[in-house]
């Protein structure tokens, strides 16, 4: 009888998770595939692949899409599918790993300097705003040079890039929350800061930060893409979309599919992260469920 | 009859504007008000709105940190008390919010909210507190089934009940309660203020209530403070003393009679509230009052209060001419 409606209330929840309410509309259903698609691709790279992603044979270099080579292969004689595949995991990989990186660090940042406020408020902002005023590029390049070129740098630039957004978006939120009644309420019942800032103000401001981490996850495809493109990111023999991309561009007339390929799949893959991120914020709005109710 | 609370010239000002170029202005929300609240007695707070009573309650339970004046809660120096002590005193103190749909959390359900102050505490877990949120459910006359809904799955009384729930659920004395009332339908008013005086009786609280609606008042309350831009202008030591100040007077004519034969002339305040940035001469009360002499306009009347029932009036109304309009009052409810 207990377990019965234990089970009932997960599955509940489980239909009832944003997330999972994200793919609901035909929208979420496709570019939400098309991303699961993506990292199961990744993550089983070595055995969707169907030759090595690093193997030359330069006879058979700049060959037109066709059998075995299904997208053709570039200037040493490797198999554009399998770099793709590869590459997958580089450009997904560090692209999340540095939203990562960078939500933690702004919410942390964001969080304490609107909790607290004052002085310590204004130097937060005033030291994150500053890296607004750099240009992506040019934040990969201080990284190159102190690193060397490589996906750490790239991870890092990525990472540094979006941080401002994220500390003042957290930032924002907590100012907002802090005045409503639930959380005078909650002070009023003796709890202490860190409860407050861990039960109350973080849970309610993660939503909107989820969905621009998921939005960022998108331009972080196309910045880690275009490092690789510059030579800052991946070094060879590592497949990446944008250093794929970049090597197509010697022969752009003479074998155009090395360099269109890789524009595709980076075009699709951030459209369907967009995509999939406004699903989310519909399905993440507490205000448009209450109404649906 | 002992002193549960010990309010003393509580001041609060708040600092508006200000920069390089112009003076900061203060506002005077709260201006040296005075009063006890005796052991189980219930003491109300009217006023309209923006006199400072929503922030008179906040700074007795120091949600707003007072610019000057004492409070002593149960002989404690509330002032004098470090967050610590101040956490473990709010306890014995508690607040209803005027506001039942944004007091809860969206995120948690209705036996998170009411197991809140338990776990903050530490005073029960595991199956004692399943079992202490529905006994708080039950005493507020909720069914325990609702333990696992989210607030806003429930109405607007319901979610009152919770957070009546909430401020029980640690066993206080003290309970303020700013317009619990306020934004519910009139037949839920009626189901939560025989509640609130149900729970008064069973568990022996002392109330101070806040709320501009005098009627209600009047009803539910053993003494009434009437508050007229951040002061107090009279002190109705039980609700059958006749105002003799003429805002209170006016407040009571501004009420509605239902029974037809008891109807009168409704004489409604005219004029506006002086800004509290910009406070007049005198008596703040005299722009508006029909009895002002010139005096009025020049000093500010004090509130005695070592009498009996303090009124801030330098010509207060005769008592005679007052008396039947609370009979009235009472009669109708």
């Amino acid at each position: 009888m207990i377990d019965q409606k234990k089970s009932k209330g997960f599955m509940r929840a489980f239909k009832e998770h944003s997330v999972v309410r994200a793919f609901g509309s035909v929208l979420g259903k496709v570019s939400g595939g098309m991303m699961i698609l993506l990292v199961f691709v990744a993550i089983f790279a070595p055995w969707i692949a169907p030759f090595d992603y690093a193997a030359q044979n330069l006879m058979n270099a700049n060959l037109a899409p066709s059998w075995p080579h299904l997208l053709g292969t570039d200037e040493f004689g490797r198999d554009v599918l399998s770099r793709l595949i590869y590459g997958a995991r580089t450009s997904l990989s560090v692209s999340a790993a540095a939203i990562f990186i960078s939500i933690s660090a702004g919410m942390t940042l964001g969080a304490a300097a609107g909790y607290f406020g004052g002085a310590f408020e204004r130097v937060v902002m005033t030291v994150v705003d500053l890296t607004w005023s750099f240009p992506d590029i040019l934040i990969a390049l201080i990284f190159v040079a102190i690193i060397g070129p490589g996906l750490t740098s790239t991870m890092f630039a990525i990472a540094i890039a979006y941080l401002a957004q994220f500390t003042r978006l957290t930032r924002a939120q907590i100012v907002r929350l802090k005045s409503e009644t639930f959380i005078e309420a909650t002070i009023n019942l003796g709890a202490k800061p860190s409860h407050i800032l861990l039960r109350h103000l973080l849970p309610n401001a993660l939503a909107p930060v989820i969905v621009v981490g998921m939005l960022a996850i998108g331009d972080g495809i196309v910045l880690e893409a275009t490092l690789g493109f510059f030579g800052l990111g991946a070094q060879p023999p590592t497949p990446s979309w944008g250093a794929m991309m970049s090597s197509g561009t010697a022969q752009l007339f003479l074998a155009p599919w090395v360099i269109i390929f890789p524009g595709v799949i980076i075009a699709l893959t951030v459209i369907s992260v967009n995509l999939f991120g406004d699903e989310l914020i519909r399905s993440l709005d507490i205000r448009e469920r209450m109404r649906e109710n | 009859m002992t002193k549960l609370l010990e309010v003393r010239d509580l001041t609060k000002r708040f600092e508006s504007g200000g920069g390089i170029f112009s003076k900061a202005r203060a506002m005077h929300a709260v201006q040296g008000v005075s009063f006890d609240i005796e052991q189980g007695k219930v003491v109300g707070v009217v006023g309209e709105s923006g006199c400072g009573k929503s922030t008179l309650a906040r700074l007795i339970l120091r949600l707003i940190e007072p610019s000057s004046g004492q409070l002593h809660f149960k002989g404690n120096d509330l002032m004098a008390q470090s967050k610590a002590q101040m956490r473990d005193l709010r306890k014995q103190m508690q607040m209803v919010f005027q506001d039942p749909y944004s007091s809860i959390d969206p995120r948690y359900t209705v036996a998170e909210a009411i197991s809140e102050p338990l776990k903050i505490h530490r005073l029960a877990k595991g199956d004692a507190l399943n079992e202490a949120v529905s006994q708080l459910l039950t005493k507020v006359g909720l069914n325990p089934a609702l333990a696992d809904s989210f607030p806003h799955q429930l109405s607007g009384g319901q979610k009152q009940r919770i957070g009546i729930a909430r401020a029980l659920a640690m066993n206080p004395s003290l309970l303020v309660l700013d317009e619990p009332t306020a934004s519910l339908d009139v037949s839920v008013q009626a189901q939560i203020i025989s509640l609130l005086e149900k729970l008064r009786n069973e568990l022996n609280l002392t109330y101070l209530f806040i709320s501009h609606d005098l009627s209600l008042v009047n009803y539910f309350c053993d003494e009434i403070i009437v508050m007229y831009l951040g002061k107090v202008v009279e002190h109705l030591p039980t609700t059958e003393t006749p105002a003799q100040h003429p805002y209170t007077r006016t407040l009571l004519d501004s009420t509605f009679e239902p029974d037809p034969n008891q109807r009168r002339e409704i004489n409604a305040l005219e004029g506006e509230v002086p800004s509290p940035f910009d406070l007049p001469l005198g008596c703040a009360f005299a722009a508006r009052c029909e009895y002002a002499t010139a005096q009025c306009h020049t000093q500010i009347p004090e509130l005695i209060e070592q009498t009996n029932h303090p009124v801030a009036c330098h010509n207060p109304l005769a008592i005679e001419s007052v008396a039947p309009v609370l009979e009235g009052q009472q009669n109708a409810l």
